[in-house]
Order: C-alpha cells, then structure tokens, then sequence
C-alpha cells in the first residue's frame, strides 16, 4: 500500500463533516447578513427583491420605460420618421443590419459617435430608435441612454430588435 | 522518506489552499464594489426565478470573501472547503447550461464589466481547474488533515 492510500485511510471524516455540517449554514448565514447590512448602508445599494420585468430594465435615468413595439417602429418606419442606430459591433452590422440605420457600436461609442452626431442631427426624425440581438442584450439600452444624455429626444429601444425585425420580413441590408 | 512525502504533501496543500483563497478573495471585490452590475450578470444567467436575483448577487460576493478568508487565515476549513466545491459546481453547471442553449452571456466571474467579453470554453476549463483544486482540497482537509 503506498503513501498516500495509507494517510488518507488513517483518518476518519466524521469529525471535519460534523464541522462542516455547523459551519456551511454559518457561513452562508454570515454572508447572507453582511451582504443585508452593508447593502443597506451603502449609498448605491440595490433593492433586495429588484424589478426585473422588461419596462424596468429598459428604463431612462428617471425610471420610464424606453420601450418602442415593433408595430409602432413599423408605422414610424413606413412614413421615413424615424432613424434606427444599431448598438452591435460593426462586423455584425455588416453581415446585415436594418435598412437605413446608422451603426454605433456601444464598446466603441467614443470613436463611431462624432461621425454619426451630424447625421443624428440632421435626420430630422420623430425618434431615434436603438437596436442590438438577444433578449437580454443591453448594447441598445446603454446607447440610448448615451443619446439621450447628448441631448437627443425621443430615443427608443426595440427589445431584441434586429431577430424581431428580421422575422416579421421587414427590410434588412448587408454591409 | 516518509518525512519528506509528509512535507511535500503539506507544502502541496497548503499551496492550494492560499491559492483558493486568493481566487475566491479577487473574484469578490469587483462584485462588492458594484453590486447593480452583477446582479445584471445574475439575470443574465437565466437561472433563478426573477425575485431571487438581487438577494443571491448581494450574498454570493460576500460568501467567496468568507471563503477566501478562511482558505487563507486556515479557519473552518470543513465547511469552506466543501462550499468552494459545491460552489464551483453550481459555476460550471450554470456555464456549461448556458453554452449548450446558445446563451451568449458574460460570466461575470472575476469582473462585472462587459468588456471581460462573454463567457467561453476556455471559462468553463479555468472553473474546472478551480474545482479540481477545490476537490483536493476538500479531501484533503476530510480524510488527511490530522497529518497537517
């Protein structure tokens, strides 16, 4: 029998479960309570039971919700009142993207904004309207919220916008 | 002989286990410090129901600090060894879940920012790293630590 075999038979672990069994709830309870306290204390604490419905994810700096329907986008679309921005990375926007829009990648904002400023401003459209993919993707929130911080109005986000576009047969483009 | 096999195999343990700690002490500071953005991290695991999300991205920073004390300062090792392991299963279950139904998530692991770049294969093999060492850990500390 080697070593190891013989050490790890010399030992039984019910000593170190009997401590366990005590100190795993202690543990959590422990963390549980700091996490409690110092969320209550700190200025930036979060609610413990936080709103995750889709209006409260996709909310302005004021708690309203940003959220366009698809149906609204459409009729906006139809009468040419609207600009779309779309928040993914530009080689995504080149493998297809939805007719018209501008491309501001979220993670670089600073370089694609100043091109785009003139164009946002001059479009003269009713909304902007910010798009990205995915339910949960939140390139198109933090844009808009960006836009409206530069001082443009009625901006707007289609949840999930370029899937939903797509399967409803609206116009797309690539490149 | 047998003293230095002994040695070794202290050095070797004790190693892992400051080594655990400093993993589980860095992955909770970013998460301590902003707590929204994890939480945002949480829900986008998919995971738990919608009111459970806040409570467990507040709770869970400050469990891996307690882990990470404890590795380090050598103190309740039976239950933070054996809630490293459980934890780092739960990890790569939530990983592994999400990559098979094409979830394209951040992992929110070490850091709350979105430019760490989402969640890959190369996240799940660093976790089942961890958890090997984990593993050992708890072994360790359950049948040999009287050799300590």
């Amino acid at each position: 029998m080697n070593q190891a075999t013989l050490s790890m038979g010399n030992r039984s672990p019910s000593k170190p479960l009997r401590r366990a069994l005590w100190q795993i709830p202690a543990l959590v309870a422990l963390a549980v309570l700091l996490a409690v306290g110092v969320n209550h204390w700190r200025a930036d604490g979060i609610a413990l039971v936080g709103d995750w419905s889709e209006d409260a994810r996709f909310a302005d700096a004021s708690g309203g919700s940003m959220i366009v329907s698809l149906d609204r986008v459409r009729e906006l679309f139809e009468r040419d009142a609207l600009l779309f921005v779309d928040a993914r990375p530009a080689s995504q926007y080149a493998d297809g993207h939805i007719q018209g829009a501008l491309n501001i990648p979220w993670q670089e904002v600073d370089r694609y904004f100043m091109e785009a400023a003139d164009r946002l401003d001059g479009a003269g459209a009713d909304a902007i309207v910010t798009y990205c993919d995915g339910e949960s993707c939140d390139l198109s929130h933090e844009l808009a919220l960006f836009l409206k911080d530069m001082g443009f109005e009625n901006v707007r986000v289609l949840v999930n916008g370029w899937t939903v576009w797509k399967q409803a047969g609206l116009p797309t483009v690539e490149g | 002989m047998r003293n230095l096999e002994i040695s070794r195999s202290k050095a070797a343990y004790h190693a892992a286990r400051l080594f655990m700690g400093g993993v589980f002490l860095y992955a909770s500071f970013d998460k301590i410090l902003h707590p929204a953005a994890f939480a945002e991290a949480v829900y986008n695991y998919q995971i738990l129901p919608d009111a459970a999300v806040n409570l467990a991205a507040l709770t869970l920073p400050w469990l891996e600090l307690l882990l990470g004390i404890c590795l380090i300062a050598g103190v309740w090792l039976p239950g933070a060894t054996a809630i490293s392991t459980g934890l780092l299963l739960v990890f790569i279950a939530a990983l592994a879940y999400n990559k098979m139904r094409g979830l394209d998530i951040h992992c929110g692991c070490f850091s709350t920012e979105t430019t760490e770049g989402p969640a890959g294969h190369w996240t799940v093999l660093r976790d089942v790293a961890f958890l090997a060492v984990s593993a050992y850990l708890t072994l360790y500390v359950f049948f040999r630590q009287k050799a300590i």
